[in-house]
């Protein structure tokens, strides 16, 4: 049985590539590459395994900028049908993206949503639970297996201390966890098919937001002694000493 | 004022009880099999919600909690659970909420939280109307107070979801949590054979053995209640070895606790350094016997 699937992709900096200024604590974000958010893949992945074992088709939305099209791009290579960028997101606001995300969901007739469980730069998780709220659809949070079956999905859960295995009648929402899969390397051939695929762009609607002030956002300071020993014999005789001080 | 702490987790209910209790009076609902453990860190009241197990079903028991208490904050346990939980309940009250904190207070009616960003890479201090907070683990060392909770058992509402299994962990018999030295590898022990080359060392500092989450999880060449982070233990030995792990802050919030910390890394930018007291540049396959040896 076919399902239509949607998929929430996030474009984030290059958090790899991210160096913080030594003296002041702050991150060099000017001229940082744009890259697809990491749990965004895994959730892309996970929507077209599903789309080649029961048929069906991919909408994906990201809320970002009118720079997100690479990112849409690498959606359509891995497998996604068709795609909408919402513009006008200026930074991690959970409230405001799940706002304006569940009014382009609606437009949309689907069974499953599916989203990554923490995205990776923001870490926030609340977008999984506003949309599950908002739409009044069931939350299948944290997923490392997804089974699909007859319009219900069975998910087995990962929680800290175990696992737990748990079913739900479409449509659903599943937040997917890193381990679910290993995100594919779409051929040249698909990555070029995608580059010339039309993506849907529009201005997404919300009333300016100013109700979080941003304090400071610099490295934290740890307060470590960081001895770091370039020279190797140096360093295994003190290390050594330190080992044999902290076994008493 | 009022906060109404939740967490499907023991350890983070009882951080939070004694973090919170500092500025106001504290309430814990929680759905723990044994409250026991929770009885004794100063809640007003607990309320056991026995039977609640999914995110949407634990928001609206909280919910009708809520509206028959006056809460000024809720915060909860970042878990798997208490994720879902805060977002759910965030748009169901209409609160603001704020995730991940770290800390915690209030100034001039707002509130002021900090949070890890870009992957831990920098720390965002925020000024924000969030009266609902996700809290990390590690707010605080729990301290005990003498009186004990009252306890009043909470029936959940009905769930959307049918749970078909619950499946332990498998957990073997290693107890990191009371290791008083751990020596700690990463991917750059590059495969599981390699391993057997880390253990005389492990031997010699009369350490466990412990790793990353890709060493524990993605590739399965430690056991899974081997894993030291975020989403795996959390450790305060005397002595925390880190072996070929750059460092990553999912990593770090697991070992912070640590009294002193030993990095060994070839790469000299890796974040670990950072986080330190000795760290080593260079190969572990080079280092590692030379200390051992040194260690006899
Ligand atoms: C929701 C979530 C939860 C997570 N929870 C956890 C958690 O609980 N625990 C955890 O650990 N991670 C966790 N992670 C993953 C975390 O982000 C990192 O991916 C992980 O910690 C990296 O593991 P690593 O340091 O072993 O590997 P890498 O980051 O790949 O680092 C390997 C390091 O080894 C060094 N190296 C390579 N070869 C050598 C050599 N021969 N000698 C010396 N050094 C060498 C390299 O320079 C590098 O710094 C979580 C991630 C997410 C998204
Ligand atoms: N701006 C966004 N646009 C589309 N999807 C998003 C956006 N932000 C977050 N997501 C999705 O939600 C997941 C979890 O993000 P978060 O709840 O912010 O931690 C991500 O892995 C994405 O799948």
């Amino acid at each position: 049985m076919p399902y239509n699937i949607i998929v929430l992709i996030k474009q984030i900096v290059d958090i790899d590539l991210l160096k913080v200024d030594s003296s002041t604590g702050t991150p060099q974000v000017q001229g940082l590459p744009l890259r697809l958010e990491n749990l965004s893949k895994n959730a892309v992945e996970e929507a077209v395994r599903i789309k080649e074992k029961h048929g069906g088709k991919i909408t994906a939305i990201c809320f970002g900028t009118e720079k997100s099209t690479s990112a849409m791009k690498e959606a359509y290579a891995m497998g996604v049908d068709e795609g909408y960028i919402l513009t006008g997101y200026t930074g991690n606001n959970p409230s405001l993206t799940a706002d304006v995300i569940s009014k382009k969901i609606r437009e949309i007739p689907h069974d499953i949503i599916i989203l990554g469980n923490q995205s990776a730069e923001s870490y926030t998780g609340m977008l999984q639970g506003k949309l599950s709220s908002i739409l009044e659809e069931p939350l299948l949070s944290d997923a490392v297996k997804v089974e699909i079956n007859e319009r219900s999905a069975t998910v087995t859960m990962a929680l800290e201390n175990e696992n737990i295995v748990a079913k739900a009648q479409m449509p659903v929402i599943i937040s997917v966890t890193q381990e679910i899969n290993d995100p594919r390397f779409p051929p040249v051939m698909q990555i070029m098919t995608a580059g010339r695929k039309k993506i849907n762009i529009e201005a997404a609607q919300f009333s300016p937001d100013d109700k979080i002030e941003v304090l400071s956002n610099t490295a934290p300071r740890s307060e470590r002694k960081k001895t770091v020993f370039e020279d190797q014999e140096k360093g295994i005789t003190e290390i050594a000493k330190v080992i044999r001080e902290g076994m008493k | 004022m009022n906060c109404l702490v939740f967490s499907d987790n023991s350890d983070l209910s009882i951080q939070m009880l004694t973090y919170f209790r500092k500025s106001m009076d504290t309430y814990l609902a929680t759905t723990v099999n044994d409250v026991s453990i929770v009885e004794n860190y100063g809640a007003k009241k607990i309320f056991h919600m026995k039977d609640a197990v999914f995110p949407n079903d634990i928001a609206k028991t909280l919910e009708n909690l809520v509206s028959s208490g006056n809460y000024d904050y809720i915060v909860i346990g970042s878990t798997a659970i208490g994720r879902g939980v805060a977002g759910i309940l965030s748009h169901k009250l209409k609160r603001e909420v704020m995730a991940e904190i770290s800390e915690f207070r209030i100034d001039g009616g707002k509130t002021v939280t900090k949070r890890f960003f870009y992957g831990g890479k920098t720390v965002l201090e925020e000024k924000s109307d969030a009266t609902i907070l996700t809290v990390m683990p590690g707010i605080s060392d729990p301290e005990k107070v003498s009186e004990k909770s009252q306890v009043e058992d909470i029936s959940s509402a009905e769930s959307a979801i049918t749970l078909v299994e619950k499946k332990e962990k498998k957990s073997g018999t290693v107890d990191l949590e009371k290791a008083s030295v751990i020596v700690s590898i990463g991917r750059g022990i590059g495969s599981q054979d390699k391993i057997p080359l880390i253990e005389p060392l492990v031997k010699a500092a009369h350490a466990e053995l412990a790793g990353s989450r890709p060493i524990c999880l993605d590739y399965h060449w430690l056991s899974e209640d081997r894993q030291v982070g975020l989403s795996g233990k959390k450790v305060k030995p005397k002595l925390y070895i880190a072996l070929g792990i750059s460092g990553q802050i999912q990593h770090i919030a697991g070992m912070r606790g640590s009294k002193t910390v030993i990095a060994i890394n070839k790469d000299k930018s890796a974040p670990i350094f950072e986080e330190c007291d000795y760290g080593i540049v260079g190969d572990i396959f080079q280092i590692v016997p030379k200390l051992t040896e040194a260690l006899k």
